[in-house]
């Protein structure tokens, strides 16, 4: 019986495909630049708009003092109309001319999205958006609300990211980790403005060096959950390779890392929501030397020879190679009785693990 | 519409982890549970497409029993209808898959209709974002914003009895609509109005240029007459047409689906709505299903089915918020191993991370398995007021049978596991009978209760579920060690099993799945069965055997520095292996398995001793 499961994306080379939102509510803008064919770069903004959220309601008639019997008399005041978009302090509604003339002016800056009788409906923008393009690459498709750009690069997709973006060169922590990084002064240190990669769990103090330091973000495989609140303060990317708790890192992320240190990066450390597409990841530009790299598969069923990454314990974060797939269910280490591949370790021990608890690596 | 031709049936069920396959057909005469298959669900992205796990455990099906079931056709899934033994011919589908629904609930009176809202929508996967009703003292600009911040995905309109005041809800209903109005992108919710009937159509013509508008009976056609059932099936479409909006897939399986994509809880409380019209002891049956997002409790108490869903307790998706709701330190109390809190808060986390993954030590498996403990507590005593059944406060009323769904139940590392984990949890009383629903066959019928009722009578008789067992629960302590339970079993073959069972222990009778047994349970002072201290019945036997919990109720849980001596205890002998347990944690020695196989007991003396009433533990 085939079983298909989650896959992992951590390849050396590939074809990225990714698309860039508005959110739906948003009133996108023309943006300068965002054609198809056209090249961007990680900074780039692709995308522009307005987020638009709270409601205000704005009595013509009641702000003009008119009487019940002139209340439909409001409407003929309004001077503007539904769908117009208005400034903070721009005429809505006038009586009467010159000096002596009144005026309503908008207490916000809009959308007017309903005109009934004297009323006027003005949603209220809340703040500009731009999207970025966070990789460089090309324009592929052009929507209102998306864009999609596709580059070629090292990809990795992480466990957990505090909802930050950076594209910047990255570094290996020095030796004595980062309490040899904080004697460093940071007006001159060599990971100002740079990502620093840790093999090592973090604590509240590596982040308080990192943040000290000015660095660009920090990559781990883990820090405790308990950190999740400061690492969400903080202003620069914080990816975690394997999750929360003290977890080993994954050979295979860190020799790829580690394979293009001192390249430029696209740290996007998005928090991952069990009901969303996005995954944080690290997307590392490369040349594809004119061949175009695969795009990396995700709907594959498990076969003998799949290479997998385990991600529960006792194994947690090995890859490894699936050799057999036992037809029935077996009783794993947990002591449960569920279906299971023997799985050959990069410590060439074979384990038998559960299928939920691979993934294949893409 | 009439279903008389349909006689097989394949029920999908898709939950935020599992898809779950059932397939129903008519077997000399009598409908029964025929296979039944598991995939991972696919709604969620790169997949994002439910109709591929429900293909992949149709696969499942097909390579059991070779019928074949998926369609190579493109515009259908199914092979349907059923024809030389493959196909079937019907198709319908539950789902609790993917984020609740969020809904704005309107009313006329806090105390009545708003009460009655929130119990009609107490049946489905939905998050209450805000009220609106009369009494609101927010400006007409905060009403709506109100309204419209939360981003509804339905709202719902409830008020006014069928004769009654018809101006306050119909003001209510023109914010609504104003509201609506100005809605310009994103979605619009949908709208479902289940008040006055004299307001349907004024609502319909007021709201329809809007969006859709569902029209239910009026969930309070009186002040003393609560009727949410039809509104529930109303809600029922509403959930479909929010589903087949979502992404996943929902749309093309709620057209090949007879009833769409109804909501699995629902299911649930259709099912328990037919099991409280079966012959049986207690008040009647109550389901507890524990998932990855959501958790659901059904009781049908005095032929109502009651019912409450959590849309923020899991063991998958919801981890951190059920350990937030627990605490915990309540789920330390059910862990025989030092856990730090951090590392408990940690472990839920990575768990969110990748819901679908199941525990890989034993020790992550007993913090699981700790956590649906506390899950389902939380859903007792949150539920317990509406039963309005007078028993103590942390006893459970006798629900009969008891059946469980959610993998973290059902599937144990062994049926005794399932068994002590619904014991530890709900601490019933007297005798218990205990079965699993692995499948969620229990939610399939109920649907397919809607199109032929002869449908789900027969396959819950045909035994579709697993039965776990009987457990004999007396209420009442003694003190630790003391002789409790004196337990005779009688075996079909003549053969008796003897057994004194102390307090605070557990004791398992060793008898085959299926084995019809009398059994007679004496009891020490201070413990009562059914009020009484000496019990006999007959009993079937399951798969965690017959069980003799003579812990006591109320539960009084082990001091930390016993915990772990105590719970393997109980683990091993819920699991039959109370011997090297007890010969593990102590010196004294046991009884073998020859001195509790003695000969079989004149009846008469038995029935003597009932009948006398005599104290046989003093």
């Amino acid at each position: 019986m085939p079983y298909y499961p989650e896959t992992t994306v951590i390849q050396g080379l590939a074809r990225v495909i990714r698309e860039r939102r508005l959110p739906p509510q948003s009133i996108p803008r023309l943006t300068p630049g965002t054609l198809v064919g056209s090249h961007v770069e990680a900074v780039g903004v692709v995308l522009q708009g307005d987020l638009l959220r709270d409601y205000r309601i704005l009595d013509v008639a009641a702000a003009f003092r008119l009487r019940r019997s002139e209340a439909d008399q409001g409407a003929e005041l309004i001077q503007v109309s539904e769908g117009q978009r208005v400034q903070l302090g721009q005429e809505l509604a006038r009586r009467g001319r010159g000096r002596r003339g009144k005026v309503l002016s908008s207490p916000v800056e809009g959308l007017v999205v309903r005109i009934e009788g004297s009323l006027i409906f003005i949603q209220v923008s809340e703040r500009a958006l731009e999207v970025l393009a966070k990789m460089p690459g090309e324009i592929e498709v052009v929507e209102s609300h998306k864009v999609k750009i596709t580059s070629n690069g090292a990809v990795l997709q992480c466990a957990w990211g505090n909802g930050r973006y950076s594209y910047s060169v990255f570094k290996f922590v020095p030796e004595d980790g980062f309490v040899g990084l904080s004697k460093l002064d940071p007006r001159i240190s060599d990971y100002r403005g740079v990502v620093i990669v840790s093999p090592q769990p973090l604590n509240k103090g590596d982040l308080m060096v990192a943040q000290q330091q000015e660095a660009a973000g920090v990559v781990a495989p883990s820090m405790s959950s308990n950190l999740r609140e400061f690492a969400m303060q903080l202003t620069f990317p914080v990816m975690l390779t394997e999750g929360f708790g003290r977890r080993r890192p994954s050979p295979l992320i860190y020799r790829l890392l580690a394979d293009n240190v001192k390249r430029q990066a696209a740290f996007d450390a998005v928090i991952p929501d069990p009901w969303s597409w996005d995954r944080p990841e690290i997307v590392i530009p490369l040349p594809a030397g004119g061949v175009l790299p695969p795009t990396p598969a995700l709907d594959r069923a498990l076969k003998v020879g799949a290479r997998v990454l385990v991600t529960r314990a006792p194994w947690e974060g090995l890859i490894g190679e699936v050799v057999e797939l036992p037809e029935s269910p077996q009783v794993v280490d947990s002591g449960l009785r569920v279906p299971s591949a023997r799985v050959r370790l990069s410590n060439e021990r074979v384990g038998l693990v559960p299928l939920a608890n691979l993934e294949l690596l893409g | 519409m009439a279903f008389e031709h349909v006689n097989s049936f394949l029920v999908g069920d898709i939950g935020n982890v599992h898809t779950r396959l059932v397939l129903i057909d008519l077997v000399e005469g009598q409908y029964r549970l025929i296979a039944s298959a598991r995939a991972h669900t696919t709604a969620q992205p790169p997949l994002g497409n439910v109709s591929l796990g429900l293909d992949h455990a149709a696969q499942n099906i097909t390579s059991l029993i070779g019928r074949e079931l998926v369609s190579e056709d493109s515009d259908q899934l199914f092979l349907t209808p059923e024809s030389g033994g493959h196909g079937v011919d019907m198709f319908v589908a539950t789902g609790s898959a993917g984020r609740p629904m969020r809904v704005f609930l309107v009313g006329l009176t806090p105390e009545v209709s708003i009460i009655s809202g929130r119990r009609m929508l107490a049946g489905s996967y939905v998050t209450v974002t805000d009220v609106l009703c009369p009494d609101d003292l927010r400006s007409e600009e905060e009403q709506i914003n109100a309204i419209l911040s939360g981003e509804p995905d339905m709202i719902l309109i409830v008020g006014g009895t069928d004769e009654g005041a018809d101006d306050i809800l119909l003001d209510l209903a023109q914010k609504v609509e104003r509201a609506l109005s100005l809605i310009k992108r994103g979605t619009m919710p949908s709208v479902l109005f289940a008040g006055n009937k004299a307001l349907r159509r004024q609502v319909k013509e007021l709201l329809g240029e809007h969006t859709s508008v569902f029209v239910a009976k009026n969930v309070r056609p009186a002040f003393g007459d609560e009727q949410l059932f039809p509104a529930q099936i109303e809600l029922a479409l509403v959930y479909d047409d929010y589903r087949s909006k979502s992404p996943g897939g929902f749309d093309e399986i709620g057209r090949y689906s007879q009833v769409g994509v109804v909501p699995t809880t629902q299911g649930y409380i259709s099912a328990v709505r037919y099991l409280c019209e079966l012959p049986g002891r207690g008040i009647g049956p109550l389901c507890i299903d524990v998932g990855s997002a959501n958790s659901a409790i059904v009781a049908g108490v005095h032929r109502e089915p009651h019912y409450l869903i959590r849309t923020d307790l899991g063991v998958g998706h919801n981890a951190v918020g059920a350990l937030q709701a627990v605490t915990p330190e309540k789920l330390q109390r059910w862990l025989p191993f030092d856990a730090a809190v951090d590392d408990l808060w940690d472990y839920m986390y990575n768990k969110q991370l990748r819901p679908g993954t199941v525990p890989g030590t034993p020790e992550e498996l007993m913090v699981e398995q700790a956590l649906a403990r506390e899950i389902v507590r939380l859903l007792v005593a949150e539920a317990r007021p509406a039963w309005n059944v007078a028993v103590g406060d942390e006893l459970l009323p006798e629900f009969r049978p008891i059946i469980a769904a959610g993998a973290i139940l059902t599937e144990a590392q062994h049926p005794g596991i399932s068994a002590m984990l619904l014991l530890d949890a709900l601490q019933p009383t007297g005798q218990v009978e205990l079965r699993l629903d692995p499948h969620n066959l229990v939610s399939a019928l109920g649907v397919v209760a809607y199109l032929r009722p002869i449908v789900t009578v027969q396959a819950f008789e045909a035994g579709g579920l697993v039965n776990l067992g009987t457990a004999f629960c007396p209420l009442g302590h003694i003190r630790r060690g003391r002789d409790a339970m004196r337990v005779q079993v009688r075996l079909p073959d003549g053969q008796v099993l003897k057994r004194i069972v102390r307090s605070g222990d557990i004791w398992v009778a060793s008898v085959l799945p299926g084995v019809t047994v009398d059994v007679t349970v004496r009891l020490a002072r201070g413990l009562t069965i059914d009020g009484r201290r000496r019990i006999r019945r007959r009993v079937v036997s399951g798969a965690a055997g017959l069980i003799f919990d003579a812990r006591g109720r109320p539960l009084i849980m082990p001091r930390p520095k016993e915990r772990a001596v105590r719970f393997t205890e109980w683990q091993m002998a819920v699991m039959g292996r109370e011997r090297r347990a007890r010969l593990e944690t102590e010196a004294e020695p046991l009884p073998s398995m020859d001195d509790l196989l003695v000969e079989a007991e004149p009846l008469s003396d038995l029935e003597q001793e009932q009948e006398t009433g005599d104290a046989v533990l003093s």
